[in-house]
Order: C-alpha cells, then sequence, then structure tokens
C-alpha cells in the first residue's frame, strides 16, 4: 500500500491548489463571535473536495483518503491530513474514534502465579485518541484555548468509571487503560507536529495501526488565534472492513451457525484433498 | 507477506502462519498427535487472541485428522465400537467445554486457565512419557530378548460396570472408562482448542490397555468429530473461528504432515517417543516461566462493548 500514500502525497498540491482555487466546502467564519463549536455537518455523500459553498474560508481541511478499508491486504495505514488557513494563527488536530466502554484487568502475583485479580471498567472510552498542533500543545492549551480541544490526559480524565471506586485506584486503572491502548498503537504518544508551509499550508500524517477498532472516527481541526478558537471543522471518518473480509466478518456475526459448518466443511475438504494430493508426491 | 485476519482484526505474516501450520503438521506425521499443544501457545503467543487460537486450531484440527484417518481406515485400524463410545463423552465434554470457555473469558480468566491447563497436563504427560521411554531402554539393554509380559495390566478400573467387548481392540471393560477418558479430551479440546491426542493416546495404551496398531486410527475417529462439535459451537456461541487463519494453518499442515511420517519412518519408536516427550516438556517450561516471570504490562483490556 506505499504506493497510495505516494499518490495520496501527489494528490496533496493539487488538491490543494483545487481547493483554493474553488473555495471547498466549509462552514461560515465564525469572526471570533460567542460559540466558535464545531461547523457544518459533513455530508457523507459530498466526497471530500467537492465545493458546495463558495464562500472565503478561515479554514480548509481535506484528507487523503475518505475512508480507511480494512482489505485482506490490510496493514494499518497512514492518513494526510491538509489543509489551508488565514494567518496568523495555530493549527490542532484532534482524531478521536468511537466511545465505547472497555474493561481493564490487571495482574498481580498470587502464589507466586501472576493471574488478573482486579478490574474495572469504563463508559466512554475514545477507541482511539490523537491530537497534533502546529505548537507544542502544552503551550498552546496553557493560553487558556482549552475549550473543547482536550489532551489526552483531559479526556481521559472525565471517563465515567461504571463502578465507583476511590480515586487513587481510579488513577491507576486509568493509567494502565492508556498504557494499553499506548502499546496498541491506538492512542499514539507523539504523531508529529503539524507543520506549516508558506505561513498558511499545513498537513500532518496521522497513524492507524492494524489492530484497528472499526466505526465512525471523529476528526476536527481547529484554528487558534491569540488562545481562541476562531474557526473549527468536523470530518467523518468511517473505519471498516471492506470486500472478503467484511463479508466473513459479517457471516460470523450474524450466521454462526451456517459459519461454523461452512468452516468444518472448508477444513474437511482441504484436508482430504491435501493429504490425497501429498501422498502422490 | 501480510494478511488480515477478519475475525482475529489484525494482520499477521502469512508465511508466520503457514510454517506454524507445517511445524504442528510435521509434529502430527511423525508422532500421530494433532501438534495443536504446540500451535495454540505459539498462536497466542504471536499476538492471536486466545478465544480466535483455539476456535481457529480446533478447525484445522478438523482437517489433519480426516487426512490421517483416511489412512487408517483403509488400513482398517479403526476400533469403531471404541471410538463411538470415547465420541459419546467427547460430545458431551466438548459441548461442556465451550460453555466453560465462555464463562472463562466473560470472567477475565481465560488466559491464566489456559495457561495452568497446559502446564500442568504437557509436563504429566511429558514426565511419563520420558520415564517410560528410559526405563524400556535400561530394561532392554539388560534382557534384549526377554518375556514381552501380560498383553496388559488389570486395575481397579476393570471392576466398574457396563462392561463391553471391544473385539478389535480385544478388551473387555466398562464402557465408563472410554466414556469419561472422551469426556475430558472433549472439555480439554473445547478449551485448548486440540484434538487432545497427546493425552488420548497414551491413555489408550496405558490406561485401557488398547493395541498401539488401533490407538491411532481410533483416537483420529474420536478427535475428528469432537474438534468439528467445537469449531461448530465456537462459530454458533462466540463467533471466533477465523477461517483465513484457519486455512493457512491447515494449507501448512498438509505440507508438514508427510515430511513428518517420513522422518517417523526412519526413527525408532523408543527414540521418537523421547523425543516427544522432550518437546512437550520444553513447552510445558516455557509456558510456566510466562506465569512465574513478572509481565512486562500488568494491565491488559478485555473485549470492548459498545453501549447503545
Amino acid at each position: 500500500m506505499k504506493w497510495l500514500g505516494l499518490l495520496a502525497s501527489l494528490a496533496l498540491l493539487a488538491g490543494a491548489t483545487d481547493a483554493l482555487a474553488q473555495g471547498p466546502r466549509l462552514e461560515p467564519a465564525p469572526g471570533g463571535l460567542g460559540t466558535p463549536g464545531i461547523g457544518g455537518a459533513p455530508d457523507a455523500t459530498v466526497p471530500p473536495s467537492v465545493p458546495t459553498e463558495p464562500t472565503t474560508p478561515d479554514l480548509i481541511v481535506d484528507l487523503s483518503l475518505a475512508r480507511v478499508s480494512i482489505t485482506s491486504a490490510f496493514q494499518g495505514e497512514s492518513i494526510l491530513l491538509f489543509g489551508m488557513f488565514d494567518p496568523p494563527g495555530e493549527i490542532v488536530v484532534v482524531v478521536a474514534g468511537p466511545p465505547a466502554r472497555e474493561t481493564v484487568m490487571r495482574k498481580q502475583r498470587f502464589m507466586g502465579i501472576w493471574l488478573n485479580t482486579g478490574r474495572q471498567a469504563f463508559d466512554d472510552v475514545p477507541a482511539y485518541y490523537a491530537i497534533a498542533a502546529s505548537q507544542p500543545l502544552q503551550r498552546l492549551l496553557a493560553r487558556g484555548a482549552g475549550g473543547e480541544i482536550l489532551s489526552l490526559e483531559d479526556r481521559l480524565a472525565s471517563l465515567k468509571p461504571a463502578t465507583p471506586r476511590d480515586a487513587a485506584e481510579l488513577a491507576r486503572f486509568r493509567a494502565g487503560l492508556v498504557e494499553v491502548k499506548r502499546r496498541e498503537g491506538l492512542y499514539p504518544a507523539a504523531i508529529g507536529q503539524v507543520t506549516v508551509q508558506a505561513g498558511r499550508l499545513f498537513r500532518v500524517d496521522l497513524p492507524f495501526p492494524s489492530r484497528l477498532p472499526e466505526g465512525v472516527y471523529d476528526i476536527r481541526v481547529y484554528l487558534l488565534r491569540e488562545g481562541k478558537i476562531v474557526a473549527a471543522i468536523s470530518r467523518p471518518l468511517p473505519v471498516g472492513k471492506v470486500g472478503f473480509s467484511a463479508q466473513l466478518a459479517g457471516w460470523s456475526a450474524h450466521e454462526g451457525a451456517l459459519y461454523g459448518l461452512g468452516a468444518i466443511l472448508m477444513a474437511l475438504l482441504v484436508g482430504y484433498l491435501g493429504g490425497a494430493v501429498m501422498r502422490r508426491l | 507477506m501480510e494478511i488480515y485476519l477478519p475475525i482475529a482484526e489484525l494482520s499477521m505474516n502469512v508465511f508466520l502462519l503457514l510454517g506454524l501450520g507445517a511445524a504442528a503438521g510435521l509434529l502430527s506425521g511423525m508422532f500421530g498427535v494433532g501438534g495443536g499443544f504446540l500451535a495454540t501457545p505459539l498462536l497466542i503467543f504471536v499476538g492471536i487472541p486466545p478465544a480466535v487460537a483455539v476456535a481457529s486450531q480446533a478447525n484445522q484440527v478438523v482437517s489433519n485428522s480426516i487426512s490421517s484417518l483416511q489412512v487408517q481406515w483403509r488400513r482398517g485400524n479403526v476400533d469403531f465400537r471404541m471410538g463411538l463410545v470415547l465420541l459419546a463423552g467427547g460430545m458431551l465434554g466438548s459441548s461442556a467445554g465451550v460453555w466453560l470457555f465462555t464463562y472463562l473469558k466473560r470472567i477475565g480468566q481465560i488466559d491464566f486457565v489456559i495457561a495452568v491447563l497446559y502446564v500442568v497436563m504437557l509436563s504429566a504427560i511429558g514426565l511419563l512419557m520420558l520415564a517410560e521411554s528410559l526405563s524400556t531402554y535400561f530394561k532392554r539393554k539388560r534382557n534384549p530378548d526377554g518375556p514381552r509380559g501380560k498383553l496388559h495390566s488389570h486395575y481397579l478400573v476393570h471392576r466398574l460396570p457396563l462392561k463391553l467387548r471391544f473385539y478389535k481392540s480385544k478388551l473387555y471393560i466398562s464402557a465408563l472408562l472410554p466414556l469419561g477418558l472422551g469426556f475430558i479430551i472433549g472439555v480439554l479440546s473445547a478449551i485448548l482448542g486440540v484434538g487432545g491426542g497427546f493425552v488420548l493416546v497414551p491413555a489408550m495404551i496405558y490406561l485401557l490397555g488398547m493395541p498401539t496398531a488401533v490407538v491411532i486410527g481410533t483416537s483420529n475417529f474420536q478427535i475428528l468429530f469432537v474438534a468439528a462439535n467445537v469449531t461448530f459451537l465456537q462459530a454458533a456461541t462466540n463467533g471466533t473461528v477465523d477461517v483465513v487463519l484457519a486455512l493457512l494453518l491447515i494449507l501448512g499442515g498438509v505440507v508438514g504432515a508427510p515430511i513428518g511420517a517420513r522422518i517417523a519412518a526412519k526413527l525408532p519408536g523408543l527414540a521418537l517417543r523421547a523425543l516427544m516427550s522432550v518437546l512437550i516438556l520444553a513447552v510445558a517450561g516455557e509456558l510456566l516461566t510466562e506465569l512465574l516471570r513478572t509481565p512486562t504490562s500488568l494491565y491488559s483490556l478485555g473485549a470492548r462493548e459498545v453501549l447503545p
């Protein structure tokens, strides 16, 4: 899939200039008014880069891929997020996977053997979480940008435990959750800075590991000026199996018995024929 | 070359999986056991979720046993009466095992139970086999043409009720014995994703006292149907059978098995048994270290639940 990435990089320049010339889909500039919330609901039927409202943008964003397709050859994917903004300003990108309940288990030594003794479930845990900015995030957020932009720590601090427990223990389980997610590449610690070129073009690579939960991911891009959000764009990124993988996963989930019979039949056939062929050799 | 496994939900090297299947096939060709006892821990070790590893391995066992069963069947090495009694126990055991598996998975203890069961069983069998091969070796050395002794010894187990005649095995024993044995193998098969041949074969020889010639064929007969039952139940209740993973293991096994059989034909039986016991003990040792060693991370995650 390396060539796809290459293609995407090539498309970046073309795409960005296109977008500039035609004025892409975007929400009206909030102009620093009261609530600069998330911009116009993205229309899933409109492919990226197709302009819908020609207006003067503060912020334009596009992705090198409209969706993450988990095919039989899927090994994880790196998606390029790129765009333009009206200088001056700083860019913050937040990617959050679909929320779900996660159960964290903790091992303890028991009579010399390590086994799971503690467990704690949390609600509303994002499957994936990555944040990047054009300046060190700490510095940007320290200036009071805050608002809805949350660092991973802040996002997880608000997690609701499914069952109550004392704060110190919860903090330990929360740290354990981050540790496991980091290891699986789902909470990438440093996805790298958003790089800005010519003062207005920006880009950042979003890494997605092969062990990627399915669902609709939410990508939000913020334009900050003097610590305040002046523009924001939200883009959904569907992540799902396609083709043969999707077919098999669907059968396994919905037609379990039939799938099981099919698996047995496959095994019998391949085993019988394979055995017969190998004995002739 | 990587391939995405749709049920395990991760991508893995094709050749690694083919190689694993081939190694399991090699063992099955050499020793007449499924090789699952080696493949399942290795699958878990390379990162396949235990539930998927066990269920998909059961699917591989189906293919492995049909391949050797057709040979044994043609040679008339299957005691069907014994096989059916074992199978009756096996069906009950494997159904109970899949239920137990689902329960253990829910309370988050399945990995631990799998590891402990492997360690206990593999060490016991490995040690027994090693002791047996060593004692045979020394006896033969002292008295190469000595008396063969009785066909088999008689224990308390021969006084159990419900006696049945097994003509092919030249046995007159209680049906409860093979029934119970089949049940235990069924439970193990469901929880560990093995055919159970490495327990069943020694048990048939030493516990039931069956003649070695019919042991492999008869155990294959029972294992085929039990593995099919496990595959079906795991697919229907847990949805954890990954056919892409299973197919790769099967293809590797198809190539590995005849090679193993050729090696086995060249090695004397005693050396073969000693070799296998060492292999079994090595796997048990590795799993035991895993249990005792301080883990790199104390934390792990259970299944994600998307709430409505």
